[in-house]
């Protein structure tokens, strides 16, 4: 197997099962995407839409209940190309961080509240082969300072001396400890003030300038996707339905799905009464609908909808999307325009 | 029909028990798939039965038969009589005979309520094994200057097997019958110290020990409801005052406290008994008590009709107490084991009252006569132990299932 | 700021500083523990005072009538005996008496044994007391460690079989009550399997023996302590191990074990220092109060096992009607709860971070 050069992970064809009592759920079907070296992407959708589930499945920290049925995840570094699917548990624990490293949903618990913030980045230096405390301690303070905290005093802190804001940038520091080449961010300023939200992204932005790894970052915000993201994945029912350039996506959408999502966000330009919510809600995946999962909430949705699912395919450059439809959504964003 | 109508504390009250059993039923159905809940259910109700209709049924032996004792020390007892008096067997035979008792531990404890109907010689046994008292009084009996030997050992038979002397061999295996009884039918778990029947002892042992727990139980289950929601409620100095009153309370090693009043106090009565551990039994759950009610006491639904201006009766009847009953009444089963725990143990000690014949007794006697270490005493030691540990058990799975059915952290994810 | 700064230390005398330096102080955590665990034992000591003076049958009384039927001497003598062995001055009321008391105890000294006469209380109480801190304390320690490892187990394979029966273990050994244990243990192993000879172990150490630091000594120690020790395993065991599983099921769940998993950190690492160390700290606290349980209960363990410890000592004085050390051991009981209590809540900062005095500050 080999990759293009510049692309560090290659998801290909990828599904997932969670086993309940209920029966199984589809959480992602068939999802296949490529990142390349220092690109960030954005996976977006309604909560429950798999984007989580996919985010997981890269460093395989998947529920126990979860069933990979099909598909590959490639990881590249050096021209060394490695399913991650078929790491074995020491390749795993050594992949993870070290070459993929995962902020999670809620930093606010993150950090083990009864060892320092020292300890923890010793932790994890020292998991991965890496012994030198003082080495550790020199590039976890320079990390720190490029998240803008005050390096000395957070690192000999404990998690509960430090702010909500104070703990996630610290966490962001942690994350990069081992110059992983994928970061992955769930969400990564929710529950977080307006203020101290924007602060993270600009904190985010400089590390990737300086440190050049690549992000896949997952939120429902949108307007945090439009400035942070190159490419932009639109997930629905646990499929990628939309695939391409921020403003391709974002400008030029093709799916009815994603165009549903931009317009019920407010903007300064749209007046508030252009806005307008999805109509009816996600459906269930134990027995997803047939044809286009979208095809019950969407307005352009007819027989064929009903009965085949679309291909996601480009019709322009790598614009991609999953619509039988993509031309009666242009003519009508025109029409609205 | 108003609202002031429901919030009065008795008719409240009076709709406790009916919430009670509609919990219950409901709880029943759910238990079925909790299996050790079930065990512990199906395990109360059994004792129950065991305890409180059984022993309409079964009368309780108090009939001491010589026959049937088991002995305190080395073994069962044993009687040896002359091959012309085979037929004596109960205490009540040997009236007006001459006795000698071979005297060890336990010995003369078992003879002394006959002594005046026995003429008894004590004859000495000193050497552990067949001594020359043993054979001595073997010789006596076998010359009928004694009519019956009792033996608290077993090792008579060997005395006369090991007999080296021929002459009196043949003495003792022609004048002398030994009664060496066995255990099994019709006493389904042997005989005790004064040859009666254990089983019937264990039928009519839990009765006041139950009533007592449930006593202790009830008690410091009230007051701590009682106390801990008018602290809750009230706030301010009482509330302070209470806890101050309850941690120091709860400072005191309870068990080491009941021991030092009941050597004080020396009660006549069992159900005294658990008066006084209700008494000092609430602390624990007062404090847990207190804190539900406060939790309890901001949360939205308490809130709303606090706005509305329903009275502080109707609050805590109507709005906190049927949120608690489950937690209370998990507490209020543990309250009892505690309260078995405390006056069993008084029991053992020999601190509490003996009068009733209960599973506590039962071990009481068996540790003080010794027979908890006759390897042959078995049963009359461990079917009080038994009887105790099922109970406790029993309880703590059901309290245990309860727990699980209403606290939805515990309960296993979907 | 500045001016006033400089000018500060001229301003403030030493005594200012003193007076400033002792309310810090008194309003600290650690002064406010320490006030009431004195507070505590003050009215336990009270407490225990009425009990013996004020409860109806008062032993002083008792007594007094026990020595005048049996020697058939004079009220006055008997009430001048009775006085000296409870350390009181016949004449003094009880208010003297009380404060009279108090001082004694500030003085260590807990009076004179009633039925032994000449033997100081607090002396005996020394005698005694080692052996069951021992005993309790192995106890303590091993079911405490046993049952954080096997609450971990259960949490790990929580719903397997090894769970369920798990378990349905720790409620037997929950339910059933300790002295059934030590009961069970001299009739089944004991008695019926003849595993070992009860008579044998009884006391503290075989008194053939001279006491030291001898190999015989301490082997003879602990075989005469095993069974004691082995009652207070079994019967905590099992709350250690429900708490510790609850406890680590909580933890399990918590962002930062996950974290450490996606950081990769090894599996032993994140066992003990993430879920262990975490899941551990309630039960700190719950030791405590396993302490003042434990030491109660071994009033019947240790006169079921014949172990001399103070328990089987307070027994001893209960049944002989010796009041002044009935009290003096009652006294240490509480003393022995309250000071484990204040020394977990002076300790636990150590091992919570977020609950730790913020002395230097």
């Amino acid at each position: 197997m080999s990759l293009p050069p510049d692309v560090v992970l290659q998801v290909d064809d990828l599904s997932i099962v969670y086993r309940t009592d209920r029966g199984a759920v589809k959480a992602t079907a068939n999802v296949s995407f490529a990142l390349r070296s220092g690109e960030a992407m954005a996976l977006i959708g309604e909560s429950g839409s798999g984007k989580t589930t996919i985010s997981l499945a890269l460093i395989r920290k998947l529920p126990k209940n979860a069933v990979v049925t099909s598909g590959q995840i490639f990881y590249q570094r050096d021209q060394r190309v490695r399913d991650v699917l078929k790491l074995s548990g020491k390749e795993l624990r050594e992949f993870r961080w070290n070459e993929c490293a995962m902020v999670f949903q809620g930093a606010q618990n993150a950090f083990n509240p009864v060892l320092k913030i020292r300890k923890q980045f010793e932790d994890t230096a020292q998991a991965h082969g890496w012994k030198n405390r003082a080495a550790v301690r020199k590039r976890a303070l320079s990390l720190l300072q490029l998240v803008r905290l005050d390096p000395e005093r957070v690192y000999d802190a404990y998690p509960h001396e430090l702010s909500g804001g104070m703990k996630q940038r610290a966490l962001l520091a942690l994350s990069v400890l081992l110059s992983p080449q994928v970061v992955i961010l769930d969400e990564p300023t929710t529950a977080l003030d307006i203020l101290t939200q924007r602060a993270i992204i600009d904190v985010l932005k400089d590390m990737q300038r300086q440190l050049n790894f690549s992000i896949i970052f997952i939120s429902h915000d949108l307007s945090l996707a439009a400035e942070m993201a190159d490419h932009v994945a639109t997930v629905y029912a646990g499929e990628i339905v939309e695939f391409g350039g921020v403003a391709d996506v974002f400008y030029e959408s093709l799916h009815p799905y994603t165009y549903g999502l931009l317009t019920s966000v407010p903007t300064l330009e749209h007046a508030q009464d252009r806005l307008q919510s999805i109509p009816g809600s996600p459906p269930n995946l134990i027995t997803p609908p047939e044809g286009c999962k979208f095809h019950p909430r969407c307005a352009f949705a007819d027989e064929i909808c009903m009965k085949d699912s679309p291909a996601l395919t480009a019709d322009v450059g790598e614009h991609l999307a999953a619509c039988w439809h993509k031309d009666r959504l242009i003519e009508s964003r025109k029409g609205r325009a | 029909m108003d609202a002031r109508a429901t919030s009065n504390p008795a008719l409240a009250i009076l709709l406790i028990p009916w919430s009670i059993l509609r919990g219950a039923a409901r709880f029943v159905s759910r238990l079925r798939a909790n299996i050790p809940g079930m065990i512990g259910f199906i395990g109360l109700v059994a004792y129950f039965i065991f305890t409180f209709i059984l022993p309409r049924f079964i009368p309780f032996d108090n009939e001491p038969n010589l026959d049937e004792i088991v002995g305190p020390i080395g073994s069962r007892i044993q009687l040896a009589v002359h091959r012309d008096d085979a037929r004596l067997r109960t205490f009540e035979d040997l009236a007006g005979k001459t006795v000698g008792v071979v005297d060890q531990t336990g010995g003369p404890d078992l003879i002394a309520p006959y002594a005046d109907t026995l003429t008894i010689e004590k004859y000495r046994w000193t050497s552990r094994r067949a001594g020359p008292g043993l054979e001595t009084s073997l010789v006596d009996l076998a010359n009928q200057e004694i009519d019956a030997l009792l033996i608290f050992s077993k090792t008579v038979t060997e005395l006369i097997d090991s007999q080296q002397d021929p002459e009196l061999k043949a003495l003792f295996s022609e004048n002398i019958v030994i009664s060496n009884p066995g255990l099994g039918p019709p006493h389904l778990l042997g005989t005790d110290t004064q040859g009666r029947d254990i089983a019937t002892h264990v039928v009519h042992g839990g009765r006041v020990l139950i009533l007592t727990a449930l006593i202790g139980g009830v008690i410091s289950t009230v007051i701590a409801l009682f106390l801990g929601s008018i602290a809750a409620l009230t706030g301010g100095f009482l509330d302070s005052a209470l806890t101050a009153l309850t941690n120091l309370i709860l400072a005191i090693p309870r068990f080491p406290l009941l021991v030092v009043m009941a050597g004080l106090i020396r009660f006549d009565n069992t159900l005294y008994l658990g008066v006084l551990i209700g008494l000092l039994g609430w602390p624990a759950l007062m404090r847990a008590i207190r804190s539900q009610v406060l939790s309890l006491r901001e949360r939205d639904f308490v809130e709303a009709a606090r706005s509305l201006g329903l009275s502080t009766n109707h609050i805590m009847f109507r709005e906190i107490l049927p949120n608690m009953i489950s937690y209370v009444m998990i507490n209020f089963i543990f309250s009892i084991t505690f309260a078995m725990y405390e006056q069993i143990g008084l029991v053992v000690l020999g601190l509490a009252p003996i009068n009733d014949y209960t599973w506590g007794v039962m071990l009481y006697f068996g540790r003080s006569r010794g027979t908890l270490y006759n390897p042959d005493g078995a049963s009359m030691a461990l079917s009080p132990v038994l009887a105790i540990a099922f109970f406790q058990v029993c309880l703590v799975l059901f309290a245990r299932a309860l727990e699980e059915l209403f606290d939805p952290r515990l309960r296993a994810p979907v | 700021m500045a001016t006033q700064s400089l000018n500060a230390p001229l301003e403030s005398p030493w005594r200012d500083q003193l007076i400033h330096a002792l309310r810090t102080a008194l309003t600290s955590y650690t002064a406010r523990v320490v006030v009431q665990a004195i507070v505590t034992i003050w009215a336990v000591a009270t407490l225990t005072f009425l009990l013996v003076r004020e409860m109806p049958g008062n032993p002083i009384d008792v007594l007094i009538e026990q020595i005048l039927t049996q020697e058939g001497i004079s009220y006055q003598e008997a009430y001048d005996r009775v006085a000296a062995s409870f350390n009181f001055d016949p004449d003094a009321s009880l208010l003297d008496l009380y404060f009279s008391w108090l001082g004694d105890l500030l003085r260590f000294d807990l009076g004179k044994s009633i039925t032994s006469p000449g033997t100081e209380v607090i002396d005996e109480i020394a005698r005694f007391l080692p052996w069951t801190v021992f005993a309790v304390g192995m106890g303590l320690l091993i079911s405490f460690v046993l049952g954080i490892v096997l609450g971990m187990t259960m949490a790990y394979y929580r719903n397997s079989f090894l769970d369920h029966s798990l378990s349905l273990l720790s409620s037997f050994l929950t339910g059933v009550p300790n002295y059934i244990w030590g009961l069970l243990i001299i009739i089944v192993l004991g008695i019926q399997l003849n595993l070992f000879n009860v008579g044998e172990l009884r006391g503290t150490y075989d008194i053939s023996l001279t006491p030291g630091l001898n190999a015989a000594f301490i082997l003879s120690v602990l075989k005469h302590a095993a069974l004691p020790i082995a009652t207070y395993v079994i019967a905590t065991l099992g709350g250690w191990m429900l708490n510790m599983k609850s406890s680590t099921m909580g933890v399990l769940n918590e962002d930062y074990v996950n974290v450490a998993e996606a950081r990769g950190l090894k599996d032993k690492r994140i066992i003990t220092s993430y879920v262990g160390r975490n899941a551990s700290l309630p039960l700190f606290t719950q030791l405590t109060i396993a302490v003042g349980f434990v030491l109660g209960s071994g009033v019947v363990i240790e006169e079921i096992f014949v172990y001399w410890g103070i328990g089987h000592y307070l027994f001893q004085s209960i049944t002989v009607r010796d009041y002044t050390s009935m009290q003096g051991v009652f006294l240490i009981l509480t003393m022995g709860v309250v000071f484990s209590n204040l020394f977990a809540d002076l300790t636990y900062g150590l091992l919570d971070p977020r609950v730790r005095i913020s002395g230097e500050r």
